[in-house]
């Protein structure tokens, strides 16, 4: 190093010394005269407010916590952290602060823990702002309708259960039935759709998060991906505060008037965790152990993803929560609190998943409160009669044994139904652009591919995409940039389906 | 029917309200009394400092540790009190010090439920905070 790099930094750190300026000033303290699994009750700190830091002095440096209970003569604070160095007769200072963590354009691409510390062996977040945990969701008078379509790359999805900007989606299910895998497709499937991500990892497997984010840095998604990871091993304080600390992560960009995409995976631990605190906080439990407001616990989390109007930045936070169901009871407890207050659900059933049809969404009992207002019009035209004919296939697929005995146009309806269910049918990591599935959808629900046998749709489905990338590529990047399908589109697709037919062989043979 | 520390501590303070030194001498042998009846010595610990809360409460008193380096002399501790009077609006102050060499300068001071942190220590920390950023 030369000499005159090495006096520049003493240079520096002469200016930064001399312009450090420090106040003593008076602090609310207290004593910590219990502690244990998380929590610790402080006497003292007779004026300290609800939800505010609190600073625990030990020897190796300083724990934070936050204030959850107010008692008469003491204070239960549960313990961002390990309890293990904190000792009874410990000083506990007020910060006179709400919780916060750090937000900004560097959190980008990382991997974090609730309070914003690196988890990906990488340098430490240099944030610029700090937002609060806490917050009240916009009200009223800020939002919009939700009109933008979320393309979540997932054929079934994006034609029969829409997903909008600023709504809110559930995934429900039982467990290892493909909850993650929908999301984490729609978060791939977010590139260059100008949206930002941010994946909550809430009591998940540690080995399971890094296999999520490997994946999502192959498949290029972690450049505009966050993942805020709490795992199944931290304290279940961080547990509680991580979804809220991923939406203020959120709200930043949200303020900003840019979009983005929530994963909040699962919520169902969330819960648990929220039972644990309040359980040794002596909070009376309720049905189930849990406390009386984990409604609102969920509530108010959700609520603060919205669609902004012009007027406050035009952002918005789209949410998908993850919730898992036991033997698909959606009567429990924390399922039916969190589907009344999303607007809609993915439902997946284990009935669909062993027959072989994944992503197994029931497109019967799958809702989405928002429907066409949030696809492209050329999706809209395409797909508009594709959920009704799903279910009279539903309906009618008990008759198939009768093979021979059913009048023809029953046949052909059967017959259409097996190819749509073959064409919701989808590999993990896979997700479809939008003018892709709009050519399969317009080739299905025309009739197009009748004649393709049922066990080989998968294959001429991708057939086709790569054949009608070749052959009518302006055509599909007008579909894609405009969203619309004109005469002309419709007639050009046509062409290209007939082509690509042609070049085949497997074709069923119509004996008339 | 038992009694809790607080109840005791309450019944104790307003018997030896307006009474002279005989009186509660008279006062404290007959609550030590009830207390052995009802078996209820174990809580006397926690009676006494209780009883204490309410009778600095009461006339004003607030008790303040002043933990420093080195020993200070009686004009600096006399300006604390006086300063500790002042921002806590008691009528009196109860002072204990202390040394501790680990805060390497300056003065802590505790009283009722704030502290004032102007050690050498807590600056060097902060210092150390602030260069980090």
């Amino acid at each position: 190093m030369s000499n005159n790099t090495k006096d520049f930094i003493v240079e520096q750190l002469k200016k930064q010394i001399e312009s450090f300026k420090s106040d003593s000033k008076e602090q609310s303290f207290g004593q910590v005269i219990q502690v244990g699994d998380g929590i610790a009750s402080v006497s003292g700190l007779s004026d300290v407010m609800m939800s505010e830091m609190l600073e625990f002095k030990t020897a190796e440096g300083s724990i934070f916590g936050v204030v959850l209970n107010l008692n008469e003569d003491s204070v239960g604070a549960i313990i961002l952290g390990e309890s293990s160095a904190i000792k009874e007769g410990d000083e506990v200072v007020a910060t006179k602060r709400i919780l916060e963590v750090p937000v900004g354009d560097n959190l980008v691409g990382r991997v974090v823990n609730p309070l914003g510390a690196a988890m990906d062996g990488k340098d430490e977040i240099k944030a610029d702002k700090f937002y609060p945990v806490e917050k009240i969701a916009p009200g009223v008078i800020t939002r919009q309708s939700v009109k933008e379509p979320v393309q979540t790359g997932i054929k079934a999805i994006d034609a029969m259960i829409p997903i909008g900007r600023g709504q809110r989606e559930l995934i429900i299910g039982d467990r290892q039935i493909g909850k993650t895998a929908i999301a984490i497709d729609a978060i791939i499937n977010q590139k260059g759709q100008n949206m930002k991500c941010i994946y909550v990892a809430i009591g998940q497997k540690e080995s399971k998060v890094a296999n999520i984010v490997a994946k999502l840095e192959e498949a290029g998604a972690m450049k505009f991906t966050t993942v805020v990871a709490a795992g199944a091993s931290d304290p279940a304080s961080l547990l509680y505060i991580a979804p809220y600390a991923g939406t203020a992560m959120a709200e930043y960009f949200l303020d900003k008037g840019e979009d983005v995409l929530v994963v909040y995976d699962d919520l169902s631990k969330h819960a648990v965790s929220y039972r644990e605190l309040s359980l040794l906080l002596k909070r009376p439990p309720g049905r189930e152990a849990y406390p009386g407001d984990v409604f609102y616990l969920h509530s108010r989390l959700l609520e603060r993803s919205c669609k902004l109007n012009k007027d406050f930045g035009g952002g918005s936070i789209t949410s998908l929560p993850i919730i898992e169901t036991q033997a698909g009871d959606l009567a429990a407890y924390i399922p039916t609190n969190v589907i009344s207050i999303t607007d809609g659900q993915i439902f997946l059933e284990q009935e669909l998943f062993s027959q072989g049809n994944r992503p197994a969404v029931s497109v019967g009992i799958s809702v989405s409160r928002v429907g066409s207002a949030a696809q492209v019009k050329a999706m809209k035209k395409v797909a508009g009669k594709i959920k009704l004919e799903a279910a009279q296939y539903r309906e009618l697929a008990a008759f198939a044994q009768f093979g021979s005995d059913l009048d023809d146009e029953t046949k052909q309806k059967l017959e259409r139904g097996k190819r749509l269910i073959e064409v919701f049918k989808q590999g993990q990591y896979a997700p479809v652009a939008v003018e892709n599935q709009v050519l399969t959808y317009f080739a299905v629900s025309n009739g197009l591919m009748d004649d393709v046998p049922v066990d080989r749709i998968n294959e001429f489905e991708s057939t086709l995409a790569e054949y009608a990338g070749d052959n009518a590529k302006s055509t599909l990047e007008s579909i894609a940039k405009t969203g619309q399908l004109e005469e002309a589109d419709e007639k050009a697709l046509e062409k290209v389906i007939k082509d690509c037919k042609d070049t085949l062989d497997y074709l069923i043979e119509k004996n008339d | 029917m038992k009694a809790s520390v607080k109840q005791y501590a309450q019944a104790l303070f307003d018997l030896s309200q307006g009474k002279d030194e005989k009186e509660i001498a008279k006062v404290i042998k007959d609550f030590a009394k009830l207390l052995v009846e009802h078996n209820q010595v174990a809580k006397l610990d926690r009676i006494v400092s209780h009883f204490s809360l309410l009778w600095n409460r009461e006339n004003s008193i607030v008790e303040a540790e002043i933990v420093s380096a080195s020993e200070l002399d009686k004009k600096v501790v006399r300006l604390l009190e006086e300063y500790v009077k002042e921002v806590s609006q008691a009528k009196d102050v109860n002072i204990s010090s202390t040394e501790d060499k680990n805060i390497l300068g300056g003065v802590v001071i505790k009283y009722g439920d704030n502290i004032f942190d102007a050690s050498l220590r807590t600056r060097l920390n902060e210092l150390k905070k602030d260069i980090k950023n």
